[in-house]
């Protein structure tokens, strides 16, 4: 069965990779371009992962993680954030505000897949 | 693969530049604006993110110290001052050097970008930092020797709600090699306490591995401070036991899926991802997408023709269903290449900034209309022109700070940039509140370039035109920005080339304001189809007001003058039968095309008005530039080519030949009488 | 002017106005079109026969024996449009070139080639890229490139006392 993840990221390059290296191995990915349009998305149907990156306009990362996580249909998703090293306490703020996970950019398409692999199984 | 990512990443990259420049140069005007000091940080952020995604280092690592000084003043460290948006500035036209040589480009010397840091580093008073590059989480390699553990896992309650799954974990502590997994239940509370979505359960697992204590780690990294695990090097090696899994492992996360999500990607993944609101097309697609609509509109005009030669029904019907969707097709296609003006008006707003402090000036640049849309293509070409204008303004039409004050006017000049929409053009005007135009000085330069003669009578507009005459230049001293005499007429042959109209307007003292009128798009229009003996000729019909017949009697009414009374309102005409020399026979009652022109109604006479036709514009070629009044030309239902008249330029030429008949008249008449005549 | 080796021939298309015989290099030719209609653009010299629709492409038409002074003739059953690719300031332009009629395409060694005479020619030496010897006669090699560059036009309308664009 095919798992669908939601990627959310401003960087259209950054979503494509993501998008790419998911799809490659079966996942489906479905994409956002910030917080605001993650969580129409998630409006439409319900995915299985969330990948998101924290800093983006309209709704940053840490609003979309609260807004999955007041969602009863979304409450238990895995969220894994897109961090960058310097962001030691946005990461705080991101568990705080319900994620599952993280991710340090630059990362390589393994170390994506491995982390997706983890969570979701 | 990795090279379609890059190139995505260099067009995001480009974006983000743009914007970057924007944001600071609005910042410098805004300075305490929170949300500019956000853009401007997210900006340098993302960018340092992606491009050390994509193995862009020294993009990433410089980008890294920008972000550092940025984020001081995010968080008020570090104050927003004009010396930091310089630096800012240079630091992103570096960045765009460097994305350049990424591109191919001859790398420059590094020079710059250790003196940008350094210069930020002074302005922060920092130490130097070592811009540091996330380290590499891997997995750490099997060593070999195996070693057996005792783990302690004892989950948060809460854990489910970060959407962890203990047993995912559990799968994973697997991998590692031979697990004993022994669960506690004795955290279950009684049915009537118990809540689904928490956590009751805990675990104890003996592993025997290979890949170290860190992998162990590694399996735990999400799990965070709430729960805990403890792991124990066991010094006895115990023999590889049966895995035991824990009762009541049910969580509303559906666990135990081991064959999931390694489906190859077949036929099943036909789905497109729903994210992507706007695509990105190459130029070179949208521009076949337009000519194929076009050869389309062209064709459908004969099938409708065709049709209705026909006479038949249901053919008809047909041809105007065809016409109908062809129509909605050209409408789309049309609307696919218009952009908002914004970008561009961004451009020039760093232009003017750069100039102002190069020629030691104080200039501000408002705008209007940044979502005005037109054509690609439109865009592109009014670029170079409208960065003349700028130019020019900013060189001769604003004065230095000390003669505006002098002059009475504040010391900080204005430059006022709007567009709009009019009908099927669109209206751009450049007005500065500078110097002016002298025109004395005008008249007398062209005087001296042999451009007009002495004591000709010319109108304010037409002394105003000689500025776009070739190698016209007023300029007391030539700067090296506007350069020699390059600006104006370079300026009207890109408008005219885009088929559009330049004006100007000028008060010598108060100000200059330069008028462009350009079409919103270059590819087809809506015309009015007219016949004159068995030429045929095309107006855009957005300009047409009426038809009125023009019958012998009219003519013979207006005693030689050209003009006719249209419902009480005298109207001139031009008869273009004659201007054009078509010969034949002229029929006897003629029809007016009555369009509005320079915000005058002039009329046009032709000897049959056909009807309302999509004309799909073909360049004549340059050999015709020079031709008044014909912009164009367009192939008819039929085959044959009908031109497209350039009404403004008609009207123009006539005012200026009626003009010369005068005065060639009156020098006649005055010297018949014997009058001591003035200089011509 | 084509500085070719000894061995390189080059082939050119020969074409009459009134009686006597031009060439072009046949590099320039894209093809050759009977007469058919020609729209007239007003307000433009008389060697400016129009324009007409090539394939849905707007092309103007020469009439080169007016170019050169030439006496005019009515148009006969072999009257023609070469049409030809004109290079001026890095642009290339398609226009066609009126003829009486279209001849052979000769091959011509670079002996066979003299440079144009000062005088007897009665054109614009610069017209003229060769002389090309052809049995007892000669024609005339057009270089097209600077026969067709001096075509901006002076549109009617224009007067002497105010000569702006």
């Amino acid at each position: 069965m095919n798992r669908t993840i939601l990627a959310v990221d401003d960087s259209a390059s950054i979503r494509m990779m993501v998008s790419f290296t998911l799809k490659e191995k079966g996942y489906r990915v479905i994409e956002a371009q910030d917080g605001r349009e993650g969580l129409a998305k998630l409006k439409e149907e319900q995915v299985d992962m969330v990948i998101t990156d924290l800093n983006m306009p309209n709704l940053d990362g840490i609003g979309l993680i609260r807004g999955i996580r007041e969602n009863p249909v979304s409450k238990f998703t895995p969220i894994i954030m897109l961090t960058t090293e310097s962001q030691d306490t946005r990461k705080h703020e991101g568990r705080q505000a319900g994620a599952s996970g993280w991710i340090v950019k630059p990362f390589r398409p393994e170390q994506l897949l491995a982390v997706v692999k983890k969570v979701l199984g | 693969m990795m090279e379609h990512f890059r190139q995505t990443f260099r067009e995001e990259a480009d974006e983000l530049l743009a914007e970057l420049e924007l944001s600071l140069l609005e910042l410098e005007q805004n300075p305490a604006e929170e949300e500019l000091i956000d853009r401007v940080f997210r900006a340098m952020h993302t960018l340092k993110g992606s491009s050390a995604m994509f193995g862009f280092d020294d993009i990433a690592a410089f980008s890294h110290e920008v972000e550092t000084v940025l984020d001081l003043v995010r968080d008020g460290k570090t104050a927003v001052t004009r010396e930091l948006i310089r630096l800012t500035l240079l630091a992103r036209d570096q960045v765009k050097v460097m994305l350049a040589v990424t591109a191919g480009a001859f790398p420059a010397a590094d020079s710059q970008a250790e003196a940008i840091v350094a210069a930020f580093r002074e302005l922060i008073g920092a130490e130097a930092t070592a811009a540091s590059l996330p380290l590499d989480a891997s997995r750490p390699e099997d060593s070999g020797t195996a070693m057996t553990y005792i783990i302690s896992f004892r989950p948060d309650r809460e854990i489910f709600k970060r959407g962890l799954n203990p047993a995912q974990l559990l799968n994973e502590l697997r991998e590692l090699g031979a697990c004993r997994i022994t669960v506690l239940t004795d955290g279950i509370p009684l049915l009537a306490d118990l809540d689904p979505e928490l956590c009751y359960l805990q675990w104890e697992i003996i592993l025997t591995t290979t890949h170290g204590v860190d992998a162990i780690h590694d399996v735990f990294m999400f799990i965070g401070e709430e729960s805990s695990v403890e792991i124990e090097a066991s010094h006895q090696k115990e023999p590889a036991a049966e895995e035991m899994t824990g009762k009541g492992e049910r969580s509303p996360a559906e666990p135990a899926r081991n064959d999931g999500g390694q489906e190859a990607a077949g036929g099943r993944e036909n789905q497109e991802p729903l994210g992507i609101s706007s695509i990105r097309v190459a130029s070179e697609k949208l521009d076949h997408l337009v000519n194929l609509v076009g050869e389309m509109v062209t064709a459908q005009a004969r099938l409708s023709q065709t049709a209705m030669a026909h006479n038949d029904a249901g053919l008809i019907a047909l041809a105007e269903e065809i016409e109908r969707l062809t129509t909605g097709l050209r409408d789309t296609a049309l609307n696919i290449r218009m952009l908002p003006i914004g970008g561009t008006f961004s451009r020039l707003r760093r232009l003017v900034h750069d100039l102002s402090h190069e020629l030691g000036k104080e200039v501000e640049l408002v705008t209007e209309g940044a979502e005005t849309e037109l054509d690609k293509t439109v865009i592109e070409r009014l670029a170079d022109p409208l960065v003349h204008l700028i130019r020019n303004s900013v060189d001769h039409g604003i004065e230095s700070p000390q003669a505006r004050l002098a002059a009475g006017k504040a010391s900080r000049g204005t430059i006022r940039l709007t567009a709009a929409h009019a009908g099927d053009s669109v209206l751009l005007s450049l007005s500065d509140d500078g110097a002016g135009i002298d025109r004395e000085l005008l008249r007398a330069k062209g005087v001296a370039k042999g451009l007009i003669m002495t004591g000709a009578e010319l109108s304010d507009r037409e002394i105003l035109n000689l500025i776009f005459a070739p190698g016209f230049s007023t300029a007391v001293q030539v700067t090296n920005v506007s350069g020699r005499g390059v600006g104006m007429d370079v300026v009207k042959k890109g408008v005219d080339e885009l088929r559009g109209a330049i004006g100007i307007v000028s008060n010598h003292g108060e100000g200059t304001t330069v008028t462009v009128r350009v079409p919103l798009t270059l590819a087809i229009i809506e015309s009015l189809l007219v016949r004159i003996g068995s030429d045929c000729f095309v107006l855009p019909l957005s300009l047409v007001e009426e038809c009125i017949e023009l019958t012998r009697l009219d003519i013979a009414r207006a005693h030689g003058r050209q003009l006719v009374n249209v419902r009480g309102t005298i109207i001139p005409y031009i008869p273009l039968r004659e201007r054009f020399g078509i010969s034949g026979e002229q029929p006897e009652i003629e029809q007016i095309v009555i369009a509005e022109v320079d915000g005058k109604r002039v009329g046009f006479v032709v000897d049959h008005v056909i009807g309302e036709h999509q004309t799909v514009i073909k360049s004549i070629g340059r050999m015709f530039r020079e031709v008044q009044g014909i912009s164009g030309a367009t192939i008819l239902g039929d085959g044959t080519v009908a031109l497209i008249l350039d009404v403004q330029q008609l009207v123009s030429a006539e005012e200026i030949s009626e003009r010369q008949k005068l005065a060639s008249e009156t020098m006649f008449m005055e010297k018949g009488d014997n009058i001591c005549m003035k200089e011509q | 002017m084509h500085e070719g080796t000894v061995t390189e021939t080059a082939q050119y298309l020969t074409f009459t106005l009134a009686e006597e015989v031009f060439a072009l290099d046949i590099g320039k030719v894209r093809e050759v079109l009977d007469f058919t209609g020609v729209t007239r653009v007003p307000r433009t010299p008389e060697f400016m026969c129009g324009v007409i629709n090539l394939r849905g492409n707007v092309v103007p038409v020469v009439d080169m024996r007016r170019k050169f002074g030439m006496s005019v003739t009515e148009k006969g059953v072999n009257t023609c449009i070469i049409i030809i690719e004109v290079t001026v300031d890095y642009e290339t332009t398609v226009l066609g070139a009126m003829a009486d009629s279209v001849q052979e395409v000769l091959d011509l060694e670079p002996d066979q080639i003299e440079p144009p005479p000062r005088i007897g020619t009665k054109l614009n030496i610069e017209f003229i890229r060769g002389m090309g010897k052809r049995d007892e006669g000669f024609v005339m090699i057009l270089d097209v490139d600077k026969v067709f560059s001096a075509d901006e036009l002076v549109a009617y309308g224009a007067d002497e006392g105010l000569k702006l664009l």
